[in-house]
């Protein structure tokens, strides 16, 4: 069989290398390659990453040389001490302590929830919604009323209680709980652009040549939506920072042992804080606006790289 | 024996309605057709949009779940999964698709398009994999360049090669090819249906050729068959079809090609008029009382015709054929 290609083609093996090459001078640019470009096209954008990426960096790397119990112990003697001394960079709040060290150790916590949430949340949130678009009739029907039921909870409420009842619970089981919840939006949003998909040839091209349902899935369906799961992942992100924040602020999230940027925003609750203690709760709040406008225009630079008639970046 | 042996064939789609969402009734897309196709061949399957045509296409490459009936391929019935599978059925029987730019996915560079049939068919090493996706673009007449890019920087016709490379790639034995030049223009048109004869003498692989193009097909095929309304109305060799058509149908579909020859105008008007004013006085001789075609009758050796006995052999008596 082999034979009945040589013989039609005038291609041999002794061709291969030289092809290949001549093959690869040709090539697109891989995908990496275009979101760099795109990066290089938009300043604020590049800017953004930075922030994100040094941010992140320093607050992991940091909060590993602050021992947080010691932090956390109250000392009356520094009750509101100003902001920009050598002992308290951003002053101290009412119990005594450091508003710097507190904000690290908190972006780690909030910012850690939110990437472990990110990653459970949207991988069940894709994997459900690409499953149940693609197979359609009845695992379609049940995984949809699965959803349906879990969308008829109120999520806020649930949450609250799970935190109530559980005794002694953490940023891991936080995590997990509030995965619990938020897979929903993306299952939805992924299965409705998969049974647009399903339908195209392409899908029907991969099964006649014999590749696996689960292959047509993950390799063939997934990259073609792959622009909308990056948007959804990283604005679900900054969203996800809000959930544990919003939580915290309510006093529901992390218990008040554990910073984080919510219970850091709480601050806020107390008028006086507002006029006369600025520094408790202004880095905070700051911190959160500047990280999800970051992140939104890095969304904003997927988006683009991933649609060739929006880029903007140079071709190669 | 036959390369595919179909008989009977049936394909409805349920139609849902009213309170409990219980199926009321059926749209009869292929509604018990049967024919053979044999080694070598190309097979037309003519008809209109909506005639079933397709949807007969995609049973026999196995993408359609088949109502009743069986498709027979190496005396095994194909309509079950478990046999295409324990025959690696797709290994023999592709298909190439009629929108070039859907059916290669936009993700996937030209060379893993082209060479997903052989992964899953043959494992090759890495080396003679890509030598046979090379081979394969040069027997389609495209250059080495095109292994890493993708499909969208391709022409329609490019991207129709690359179908039909990808569907050559294991060597079949029938390829299904569903309109495969419908959406390219004509000049297009012809390179692409070249390219297709010339695997088919080298490879001696078989075609069923799906196109409502009678143009095409009679410069493609040499067995057609007409759908009409999910079922067969003739089936014949290209002489029977083309020079002695019987069914109404048949000789509606064949006034319906365009002329280009200008001087004889009003009389080519005039041919169709009287076709057409035959179609509306003489449906229900045509059709039976449901406006569905009669089940196919022999009316010579290579040609049959769905109509009641008596008119069949009257009508092929008026046509001068022989007898069978």
């Amino acid at each position: 069989m082999a034979e009945n290609f040589e013989k039609h083609s005038d291609i041999s093996a002794a061709d291969l290398a030289r092809l290949n090459q001549e093959a690869q001078a040709e090539a697109t640019p891989s995908t990496a390659k275009i979101i760099w470009n795109e990066f290089k096209a938009d300043k604020p954008a590049m800017a953004a990453l930075f922030i994100i990426v040094g941010f992140i960096a320093f607050v992991m790397i940091g909060a590993l040389f602050i021992n947080t119990p010691k932090m956390m112990e109250t000392n009356i003697m520094d009750y509101f001490d100003k902001p920009f001394t050598t002992d308290f960079w951003l002053g101290a709040d009412s119990g005594g302590r450091s508003v710097a060290k507190q904000l690290i150790v908190g972006s780690r916590n909030s910012i850690g929830i939110a990437i472990g949430l990110t990653v459970i949340s949207s991988t069940v949130g894709i994997c459900w919604g690409l499953i149940s678009g693609y197979f359609g009739g009845y695992i379609d029907w049940g995984m949809q009323r699965v959803y349906d039921f879990t969308m008829m909870l109120p999520m806020l409420m649930m949450i609250i209680v799970l935190v109530t009842i559980i005794p002694h619970y953490n940023a891991v089981s936080l995590t997990l709980i509030f995965s619990l919840f938020y897979w929903e939006g993306t299952s939805r949003l992924i299965r409705s652009r998969t049974l647009a998909e399903t339908q195209k040839d392409y899908v029907a091209a991969s099964k006649t040549s014999g590749t696996s349902n689960w292959k047509i899935i993950f390799q063939g369906i997934m990259p073609n939506i792959s622009s909308l799961i990056i948007i959804d992942t990283t604005l679900s992100f900054a969203e996800n920072i809000g959930v544990e924040t919003g939580l915290s602020y309510l006093g529901f999230g992390l218990p008040t042992q554990t910073p984080s940027l919510g219970t850091m925003i709480a601050n806020a609750n107390d008028p006086t804080n507002i006029t006369l203690y600025w520094w408790t709760w202004l880095p905070a709040a700051l911190e959160i606006i500047v990280l999800c406008l970051s992140i939104s225009y890095i969304g904003q630079v997927l988006r683009r790289a991933a649609d060739a008639s929006q880029r903007q970046g140079a071709a190669d | 024996m036959s390369l595919i042996e179909i008989k009977d064939l049936k394909v409805h789609y349920p139609i849902r309605s009213g309170f409990w969402n219980r199926i009321t009734d059926s749209v009869k897309a292929v509604d018990g057709i049967t024919f053979n196709i044999e080694a070598g061949e190309t097979y037309g399957l003519v008809g209109e949009s909506g005639s079933g045509k397709s949807t007969t296409g995609k049973s026999v490459v196995g993408l359609e779940k088949v109502t009743s009936g069986s498709i027979l391929y190496n005396g095994k019935d194909i309509t079950k999964r478990d046999n295409r599978r324990k025959l690696d059925y797709n290994r023999d029987v592709q298909m190439i698709f009629q929108d070039s730019l859907s059916s290669l996915n936009p993700r996937k560079r030209i060379e893993d398009i082209i060479a997903e049939p052989l992964r899953n068919f043959e494992h090759l090493s890495k080396d003679d994999e890509k030598l046979r996706v090379l081979q394969l673009l040069n027997i389609v007449g495209l250059d080495a360049d095109a292994l890493y890019k993708y499909p969208h920087q391709f022409s329609g016709g490019q991207r129709q090669r690359i179908g039909v490379a990808r569907a050559v790639a294991t060597n079949p034995k029938l390829i299904i090819a569903d309109e495969p030049v419908s959406a390219l223009d004509l000049s297009v048109q012809a390179q692409v249906l070249n390219f297709m004869k010339k695997i088919q003498r080298e490879f001696g692989i078989s075609y069923l050729f799906i196109s409502h193009d009678l143009g095409v097909v009679r410069h493609m095929c040499n067995n057609i068959a007409i759908m009409n309304r999910g079922r067969l109305v003739e089936i014949g060799t290209r002489e029977d079809i083309y020079n002695h058509p019987l069914h109404i149908y048949t000789k509606r579909l064949l006034a319906a090609i365009p002329e280009t020859n200008v001087n004889q105008r009003v009389a080519h008007r005039a041919s169709r008029l009287a076709v057409e004013k035959i179609y509306e006085e003489q449906q229900d001789k045509y059709y039976d009382e449901n406006g569905m075609a009669y089940p196919l009758v022999q009316v010579s050796p290579t040609h049959s015709v769905a109509l009641p006995e008596t008119i069949a052999k009257q009508l092929a008596s008026q046509e001068g054929e022989v007898q069978a």
